[in-house]
């Protein structure tokens, strides 16, 4: 059999892989591809129609061929791996030892749009992107209808494609910063990314930063405000999330939807999230130091109350303190873990331990208890998870340097990570700036 | 520009170094600090006598105990104690400085002078002097039934027990006295009462640091209505009516003729009526009430101009009439021979929920 | 790039952090009565002196000092940086030293001085590493966060003033203006010398409105008179004169009954503190900037090694006298960079456009 000169070796072994014979028009046709990719009788109807809307007799046999797809030109075993590996078939017309790339009726192994799973909109489009890039550029072009947005796509990857693809908008996007994203990229197609650590690379961006420098949504709404603030979208495939680049600093504070409400209620939210940011990465810190350094600065009967609540405490504040710390954060690790159904299980015991037992038991002050519920709860009003991680973070930075430093270690700290934070720069535009259309910055 | 590769690693070290670096002095937790709130000072021949109040962090109620020792010098005696106790003396909280009366009366400049110096107490510290001797007070502060542990604290705290007819003065007021040509200060003097826990027995005059005469209640407020403090201060006018006052303004003339110095002072009371006794008019009420405040700050002047003590500090709007070398003798060569001439001006504001008689 | 909002902040910050400490204990000092003549005279030098030197560095498009005053040889560039070098080297060694012994005497009795000057100095260097443009964007974000906490405390300080101790406005010794002689108010001068250097440090990074910068130089003013005159009417000048640091004891007094904290005069100085760490990180910014005029060596090294030998030589300090005699021996050096380097640009530049044209 001729066929099988071309089949590479792997290839048969596979008991996903199929070789289905059958006839189109007078010629017979060998098809192959992966059964778990193909819709095979849907595919196999519409061959058939297209076979009798030409037959082999009206047109040559060249024609009828194409009229199917692409020929594969000198088709060895490497096309043949790669083009049934994409999904698509091949028919194979053995009469004139010919391979054509036919588009099939795939099977749907992407699920249909949803509401978003991570990010909540209380008012707003609530359909979210799925894993199929075509279908995520699709619906980003449904709310950025206009005619400035350009689709760029690449296939990365060394041996094995992966689609990215690059949306921004010509008459807003920065062209140095169109140039660097695309340059990067360029350089870098034979890279393998599967991950966002891996994009981070390719893009440039430094291994050891404790800020994710594309801010990623799961909403088109808010793929399209990043478009039209002249931010570059980065669409990865089976990723079904909108990496918007440069990330900004106020990203953590706005999102698209505030503008669904009145102004002046939009302006509260987003100073809300800003105390609360604040909140989370002072007020553990902010005990430690009040408790442990400086007590004066307390108010006598608070700290009274303090004293009294942990007389029998047998560790300092700040190991008091990064205990309980370290199991609210094991906890919120663990929620995200558990299935759905086992999850309230989770809150209860973590309810339990952090609640009145631990207090009773005299591992903690009852005042740190308050304290931590309070961080906790502050440490989620910022907008996307990824940053609110980031925000987990310094606030142990402070904490150590108030339980060296007290109030003052607790300031310094703040210098450090305001220095740290404007020293990080994507693209040449800083972290910090309110980033304005083309070349229009301010921060 | 100045680029560097990898700040996160270099932060990281740092704080590795930092926190390997300053681990190793000590900072003690609250509740390994002993904090007093209140300290008891008396001098008996050079010797210091101290008593610290100390809430007693242990149980469910507040409880406190009552330290004390004696020694050559403050700081000395601090040391002493806290060798003696399981925790470290903090004396950063410390809420009232009560200083005996005798003590109070040979002069208080270098306690004052050297608790502004040591940061270790706040300047904010109230400053009472104790009218019995600091052993009975504190013994009586120590009864079972007392054992509120902040009640002296709140005695003076103007969100709290605090009245116009007690005085307010702190550390950083005394030293302000001590030092200032034309300021002098005022320091309410307390003893124990068996039902309410504290008595207030009026206020001492203090003359740079050191005791020299003493006043009223009625007097204090007398004070602190020329002070501008006397807001809720109530007088009792007479035998007709009981008064509240709701506001005062003041304003001074000085006019300086030779060496004579002349005053004039405007005092305008904003009062409400609280109690009557038999149906006294408003007006006769309002003129009863001028000549009461006449008649008893003309009296509180005399006496003061007496003692050479410028509680009032009347000297304050000289400052432009006399020069600054002349100022500094205010006290003993101006402020005994200012002739002081008292207005006041009372408003009835309302007469409460009943009418009253307008004449 | 146009960054005069960013440039106001450091501006402001960097001079605020310098205020409220030694300042007000120079001023008082200098005179008893009309203590507003002597912060008038001392800020009116201050602006002739920022105007000039912007004027200057205006002549260098694209430049900045070193650059500049490079361009009328590198003889007399090496002549007149040297001086300021050595100035910016005293500078940094009198602000760490000072400043930690100010919170050791303050805050933290019991942590050890070489605690706290290994902290000032290790974020100042982690900053300065970090380059310029970083240390601006610093800037704002500090001024965002902690200015209004310092509006807050500042407009409570008034809780205690007595305005009649304002008075006398004027005295006759005072009009004389014999304290421009004194010892004091030459040492005051530290407070408006201090920061302004760096407005010619700046232009190859990125343009300021200098006329923006003049302006808000109208915002100091309010504060040096503050910093002097809160302090005075609230104790008088007899008694102000006896405090070391009379703007520390004024806060302190402040008591806010609804509030959570005894003492948020802390709050308040520490914020100040934290100015000055951002003061220090761009003075030695401008250090290393100098250095590498002659020494090319890469930041990365030069300024930790730089932050050590700053620390060794604060480490060598024993007592606060030296402290205030290595601030006195300053004042020349101050005098220098406030008469000669302004003047020493416009004279440098005016021959530089001459040659251009």
């Amino acid at each position: 059999m001729l066929l099988d000169r071309y089949i590479p070796p792997p290839l048969k072994e596979d008991s996903d892989f199929f070789i289905r014979k059958t006839r189109l028009s007078q010629l017979s046709v060998n098809i192959i591809g992966y059964t778990s990719l193909i819709d095979l009788p849907r595919t196999l109807e519409l061959l058939h129609k297209q076979a009798e809307s030409g037959t082999v007799a009206d047109l040559n046999a060249e024609a009828f061929m194409e009229s199917f797809g692409k020929p594969v030109k000198a088709p060895d075993e490497s096309t043949i791996m790669t083009t049934v590996t994409r999904g698509d078939i091949l028919l194979y017309f053995s009469e004139h030892d010919a391979f054509i790339s036919v588009t099939p009726v795939p099977k749907v192994l992407t699920r249909s749009i949803e509401a978003p799973t991570t990010e909540n909109v209380l008012r707003g489009a609530i359909s979210s992107l799925v894993e199929d890039i075509e279908t995520n550029i699709g619906m980003i072009k449904k709310h950025a209808a206009t005619q400035q947005l350009r689709v760029k796509s690449y296939s990365i990857g060394d041996r094995e494609g992966k689609r990215l693809s690059l949306l921004y908008r010509e008459d807003k996007l920065d062209l140095a910063l169109l140039r660097a994203i695309t340059g990067k990229i360029e350089s870098r197609l034979d890279w393998d990314v599967k991950n966002l650590q891996q994009l981070s690379d390719m893009l440039g961006f430094s291994r050891w930063s404790f800020v994710t420098r594309f801010n990623s949504t799961e909403l088109p709404q808010e793929a399209e405000r990043g478009l039209s603030q002249g931010k570059a979208i980065l669409l990865l495939d089976r990723m079904p999330f909108a990496l918007v680049v440069p990330s900004l600093l106020w990203d953590l504070f706005a999102v698209d939807n505030d503008h669904n409400f009145p102004v002046l209620l939009m302006y509260l939210v987003r100073l809300l999230r800003i105390v609360g940011v604040l909140t989370n990465m002072i007020v553990p810190g902010l005990y430690v130091a009040l408790v442990s350094v400086n007590p004066d600065v307390l108010r006598i009967e608070l700290a009274l109350s303090i004293a009294r609540s942990r007389v029998d405490v047998p560790y300092p504040a700040i190991v008091e303190t990064l205990l309980l710390l370290i199991i609210l954060e094991l906890i919120l690790e663990a929620s995200i873990r558990l299935p759905k159904s086992i999850g309230p299980t989770l809150t209860m015991v973590g309810g339990i331990i952090l609640g009145q037992a631990v207090v009773s038991a005299k591992l903690v002050s009852n005042l740190l208890i308050i304290i931590l519920a309070a961080t906790t709860i502050s440490s989620s009003t910022v907008v996307g998870f990824q940053n609110s991680i980031s925000i987990r973070v310094f606030k142990y930075l402070i904490l150590l340097l108030s339980a060296f430093y007290g109030v003052l270690g607790l300031l310094s700290g703040l210098v450090i990570i305001c220095a740290y934070l404007a020293s990080i720069t994507s693209f040449g535009i800083p972290y910090l700036h309110f980033y304005k259309p083309k070349g229009d910055s301010r921060g | 520009m100045l680029r560097f590769g990898k700040p996160a690693i270099r932060a990281a070290a740092m704080l590795i170094l930092a926190a390997l670096l300053s681990g190793c002095w000590d900072t003690k937790d609250i509740n390994h600090r002993v904090l007093p709130v209140v300290m008891g000072l008396s001098k008996v021949d050079g010797n210091y006598n101290m008593f610290l109040q100390i809430p007693e962090p242990t149980s469910d109620d507040s409880k406190m105990r009552i330290v004390s020792d004696s020694g050559e010098t403050v700081s000395d005696i601090v040391d002493k104690i806290s060798m003696n106790l399981e925790s470290q003396i903090d004396l950063l909280h410390l809420k009232v400085l009560l200083i005996d009366r005798k003590y109070a009366e040979e002069g208080i400049n270098d306690s004052i002078t050297s608790f502004i110096r040591a940061q270790d107490i706040s300047p904010k510290t109230m400053v009472v002097i104790c009218d019995e001797p600091l052993d009975r007070f504190f013994d009586a502060m120590s009864k079972p039934d007392n054992q509120e542990s902040t009640t002296l604290v709140h005695f003076f705290e103007k969100n709290a027990g605090w009245n116009p007819q007690v005085a307010q003065t702190r550390i950083w007021q005394m030293f302000r006295s001590i030092h200032s040509y034309t300021n002098d200060t005022m320091v309410p003097i307390i003893r124990s009462d068996d039902s309410t826990v504290i008595q207030s027995r009026g206020s001492a005059i203090i003359r740079n640091g050191r005791m020299v005469d003493r006043i009223t209640p009625d007097d204090t407020l007398m004070i602190n209505i020329f002070n501008g403090h006397s807001a809720q201060g109530k007088i009792e006018v007479m035998d007709h009516a009981n008064v509240e006052i709701v506001s005062n303004a003041i304003s001074h003339k000085s006019r300086v003729a030779g060496n004579q110095t002349f005053l004039e002072c405007h005092v305008r009371l904003k009062v409400t009526i609280l109690e009557t006794k038999g149906e006294p008019s408003v007006a006769q009420v309002k003129w009863e009430l001028e000549d009461l405040l006449r008649k008893r700050s003309e009296a509180l002047l005399a006496k003061l101009q007496k003692r050479k003590a410028d509680i009032v500090a009347f000297g304050q709007h000289f400052r432009t009439k006399i020069p600054r070398d002349q100022l500094a003798k205010w006290r003993t060569d101006y402020f005994p021979y200012t002739d002081i001439n008292l207005q006041f001006q009372v408003i009835v504001q309302n007469e409460g929920n009943l009418k009253m008689r307008k004449h | 790039m146009d960054k005069t909002l960013q440039t106001v902040s450091l501006y402001l910050l960097s001079h605020m952090g310098l205020i409220f400490f030694l300042y007000p204990t120079d001023i008082i000092e200098s005179v008893n009565i009309g203590h507003w003549l002597p912060i008038l005279t001392g800020f009116a030098i201050h602006l002739a002196v920022i105007a000039m030197y912007m004027k200057g560095m205006s002549y260098f498009p694209r430049m900045d000092l070193v650059d500049g005053l490079r361009t009328a040889g590198n003889a007399v560039a090496i002549v007149l940086l040297l001086p300021v070098a050595a100035y910016l080297v005293m500078i940094c060694v009198i602000t760490i030293r000072a400043y930690s012994e100010v919170v050791t005497i303050v805050f933290l009795s019991s942590t050890p001085l070489w605690a706290i000057m290994a902290l000032l100095l290790s974020i100042s260097t982690y900053v300065a590493m970090l380059g310029i443009e970083a240390i601006f964007r610093t800037a704002l974000l500090l001024f965002v966060l902690f200015i209004p906490l310092t509006v807050f405390i500042l407009s409570y300080a008034f809780q205690n003033v007595d305005w009649l101790y304002a008075l006398p406005v004027m005295d006759t010794h005072t009009a004389t203006f014999a304290f421009v002689q004194e010892r004091s108010f030459l040492l005051s001068l530290f407070a408006f010398s201090g920061g302004f250097l760096f407005l010619g440090f700046v232009q190859p990074h990125f343009r300021y409105k200098s006329r923006s910068i003049l302006w808000s130089s109208l915002i100091l003013l309010p504060l040096f008179l503050l910093s002097v005159y809160l302090p005075v009417l609230t104790f008088g000048q007899n008694t102000a004169e006896k405090f070391q640091f009379p703007f520390i004891m004024t806060v302190d007094t402040i008591s806010i009954d609804w509030l959570m904290f005894d003492r948020i005069s802390m709050f308040f100085l520490l914020s100040m503190i934290t100015f000055v760490i951002l003061f220090l990180a761009t003075v030695m910014w401008k250090l290393i900037r100098i250095i590498r005029f002659k020494w090319n060596a890469k930041p990365a090294v030069l300024i930790p090694a730089l932050s050590v030998a700053l620390f060794v030589t604060c480490m060598n300090i024993p007592d606060w006298k030296h402290v205030s005699d290595l601030l006195w021996w300053n004042t020349f050096f101050r005098i220098y960079v406030m008469v000669i380097i302004p003047a020493a640009t416009i004279v440098i530049g005016v021959r530089y456009r001459k040659r251009r044209v």
